[in-house]
């Protein structure tokens, strides 16, 4: 039985003598040229002709996207999408970064370099490729070279090929054929496959249960864990009063943060409300003042709280003439020190959503004691 | 333009940067005077110094590829012989440009405690000791080469090979003696364990392009027969190499100093990106690096002369501008560049290149003596 033929091919002894047989063979046969070497040869893709490898720009690229990819990944983490401030530097540390970015970059290039050689390129693994079943393989592998006329889809002519090669210095011809055609992919061999697997992972299964239950127990590696450290909320011989947290140095300034500074209320009276009567603004006002003031003021900040009068003390009421007479100062100075049965609420509201809802409660007064102006012409009565 | 007529012109441009150089100090100040003549001192000597670090790398590792070439550094390691008188005048710059030389230094405790090593004889010592034995170097690997040429004494390579690893100890030492010397301690309080192998980035790089400049001109000229685009592409190859360590051990400095945010180092590097002098740090990485880096990643721009021409040609330039962000900015908030700077690169470029167009004229273009001439001249990639 003749199967198709996939090449013809001569030894050759010297990488010399392949190499002159080369320009000799190319173009007087129809055929691909192939060659199959111990060990690599100089000169090789010139006289065969190979096109440049793309596997450089390929690394290029994808290194490129490597570095991109991880500046990128750490500016949106610790810029934008969770601001995080390490060490004191600014959140677009890019110094920081670059080291990652490296890294990334390498990654990248290495996995597209090593895989992209090998399976993209080479096109590993080729279980059938028919130079695996030839008689000349354990001779290549060893001491020979090849040159082959490989078909390229047109037979080819066996013996005017086999007669060149001879002519050329080449000790013997192989005629290498193409494999059965049955594949890889035979029912017989999914199954054997799948067993295979199967066995594989109960084996690993059952080794590992047993393993962890029979051997000793090892200590897994807790090196970070073991360090001398203090955790919150806990005792610290270390110190002399032996709290664990400490207090920040007298005069520390949070950053992004001025410290309140006034004592008194004629002294808050000094301060003017920072930021501008926009909607975005109010509409944040009253969001805080819904959530936290109107429980206990009201939700028109009427002092008619949606609590009952069981809680016992009397809420004040935001909209009476009083406090319609107090500054934002002082308005403001009530949410961050509280005032008589109140209690502050400086954790709750940021310095910003204090004003926001000092603004918010100017609009509720004036919103229960509206004038005749206030209220557009075309809906007066 | 013939080469008699070249050097008429370089000549006449020596001569009007020496009259330049000669009116620096009495107009523009004696501060303005020595800061350029170190810079420029120290521009040469590294090409000097680096070309024989080529030198004797050749030896240590017993390349064969460079033979041919070998005698093109060796004749610009000749830089150092020129550049030797230039450092000792330079001495006198200790009390002008260097804070600790004079005694109110003593006052500052962090100079007080290094006045054991930066004391004026001392220094002295320091300075003749580095001369001595960079010119002995030069003395056993240059002129033991030259008298090959005519005794064609194999011996000669067995004695430096053994001599050459001695020599890179000594050459790792006075480096890092001579940039913390004559450029770190510009600003005393300042230390960074790394600058040694930084200058030495440098220093390896400059002699690199300089070496790939004059086997340039040398192969234009068709002196040095046989050696092919193969032998430069290795040039490029360490080129291209290095620009990467460069800067990574640029970057490594400064981010380390950046993270610690210690007072006593973070100075140099704020005094260095303030101003304008932030922007000049952008151009030597863009100069020092991305320019190199990006035109040697193809595999033939290593080998291709006009890529390879223009890639030394900015190294160089990258060179004296990274000396020149180091150096200058010790006088003065702004980066200054006028006559003076423009008389001294007139002065020591001309005079340098009179000298390296005199040596190019002594010995044969390749070491005609070394028994692995043949060998590298064979060399193909």
């Amino acid at each position: 039985m003749n199967r198709p033929v996939f090449s013809v091919l001569g030894l050759f002894d010297s990488a010399q003598q392949l190499m002159d047989a080369i320009p000799a063979v190319k173009g007087k046969v129809s055929g691909r040229l192939e060659t199959y070497t111990p060990y690599p040869v100089h000169g090789m893709e010139q006289a065969l002709g190979l096109r440049k490898s793309p596997i450089a720009g390929m690394i290029l690229v994808m290194g490129l996207i490597g570095a991109l990819s991880g500046i990128g990944f750490e500016l949106w983490t610790e810029a934008v999408d969770y601001p995080m401030m390490t060490a004191g530097k600014p959140y677009w540390s890019w110094e920081a970064f670059v080291p990652i970015m490296f890294e990334t970059m390498v990654l990248f290039a290495c996995f597209t370099a090593g895989l992209g050689m090998l399976f993209l390129l080479n096109r590993l693994p080729t279980f059938r490729h028919p130079m695996l079943r030839s008689k000349s393989m354990p001779l290549i592998t060893k001491d020979k070279l090849a040159l082959a006329v490989e078909s390229d889809g047109q037979s080819l002519d066996v013996g005017a090929i086999s007669a060149l090669l001879e002519s050329l210095g080449a000790r013997s011809i192989e005629v290498v054929e193409q494999p059965p055609a049955a594949g890889p992919a035979s029912p017989r061999f999914l199954f054997r496959f799948a067993v295979g697997v199967a066995v594989t992972c109960t084996a690993a299964g059952y080794l590992t249960y047993w393993g962890v239950k029979l051997l000793p127990k090892t200590v897994p590696i807790v090196h970070m864990l073991d360090q001398s450290r203090l955790n919150p909320q806990r005792e610290a011989p270390f110190f002399r009063d032996g709290f664990g947290m400490r207090v920040p140095v007298a005069g520390a300034v949070a950053r992004g943060f001025m410290p309140y500074q006034m004592h008194s209320e004629s002294e808050a009276d000094l301060l003017a409300n920072p930021l501008p009567r926009t909607e975005d603004v109010l509409r944040k006002g009253r969001r805080d003042f819904n959530t936290y003031c109107s429980v206990c003021h009201g939700i028109l900040g009427n002092g008619m709280p949606t609590l009952t009068a069981a809680y016992g003390a009397k809420p004040a009421n935001l909209v009476s003439e009083t406090i319609r007479g107090y500054s934002d100062g002082r308005l403001y100075r009530a949410i961050m020190a509280g005032k008589n049965a109140m209690t502050p609420y400086a954790a709750e509201l940021s310095e910003e959503e204090r004003w926001a809802v000092v603004h918010y409660v100017r609009v509720l007064q004036r919103a229960l004691n509206a004038r005749d102006d206030d209220i557009p012409k075309e809906t007066r009565k | 333009m013939n080469d008699r007529s070249a050097a008429r012109i370089l000549s006449a441009t020596a001569v009007a940067g020496l009259a330049g150089a000669a009116a620096t100090g009495p107009l523009a100040g004696w501060e303005r005077f020595w800061i350029n003549w170190v810079q420029w001192f120290l521009f040469l000597l590294t090409i000097g110094l680096g070309c024989l670090f080529i030198v004797a790398l050749e030896h240590v590792v017993g390349a064969k590829w460079s033979v041919p070439l070998r005698r093109v550094p060796e004749r610009l390691s000749s830089l150092i012989l020129l550049v030797s008188p230039v450092a000792l005048l330079g001495l006198l710059s200790l009390r002008v440009l260097y804070p600790w030389a004079g005694p109110e230094s003593l006052q500052d405790p962090l100079i007080a405690g290094k006045s054991a090593w930066l004391n004026v004889p001392f220094f002295t010592i320091r300075v003749a000791a580095c001369i001595v034995l960079w010119l002995l170097s030069y003395r056993i690997f240059v002129r033991g080469s030259m008298r090959q040429d005519q005794h064609r004494d194999p011996g000669f390579n067995v004695r430096v090979r053994r001599f050459a690893p001695a020599f890179m100890a000594l050459f790792g030492i006075t480096l890092t003696v001579m940039a913390f010397d004559w450029i770190s301690s510009l600003e005393p309080e300042w230390y960074s364990d790394v600058f040694g192998i930084y200058i030495f980035a440098g220093t390896f790089l400059a002699g690199l392009a300089a070496t790939t400049l004059a086997v340039q001109y040398l192969m234009a000229r068709g002196r040095l027969p046989g050696v092919v685009p193969d032998h430069v592409y290795n040039l490029g190859g360490f080129l291209f190499a290095f620009t990467v360590f460069w800067s990574y051990i640029g970057f490594a400095q400064y981010m380390l100093m950046w993270y610690a945010n210690l007072p006593e180092e973070v100075f140099w590097y704020k005094e260095r990106l303030e101003g304008l002098w932030g922007p000049l740090l952008l151009a030597l990485a863009i100069l020092h690096f991305f320019v190199p880096f990006f035109a040697l990643i193809p595999r033939d721009a290593k080998g291709s002369p006009r890529r390879m021409f223009w890639v030394a040609v900015v190294m160089l330039v990258a060179h004296w501008l990274d000396l020149y962000w180091m150096i200058f900015p010790v006088i003065g908030k702004d980066p200054v560049f006028s006559w003076p700077e423009i008389a001294f690169a007139f002065l020591f470029v001309s005079t340098a290149l009179l000298w390296i167009r005199r040596a190019m004229t002594r010995g044969a273009d390749m070491p005609v003596g070394d028994p692995f001439l043949r060998e590298g001249l064979e060399f193909r990639l």
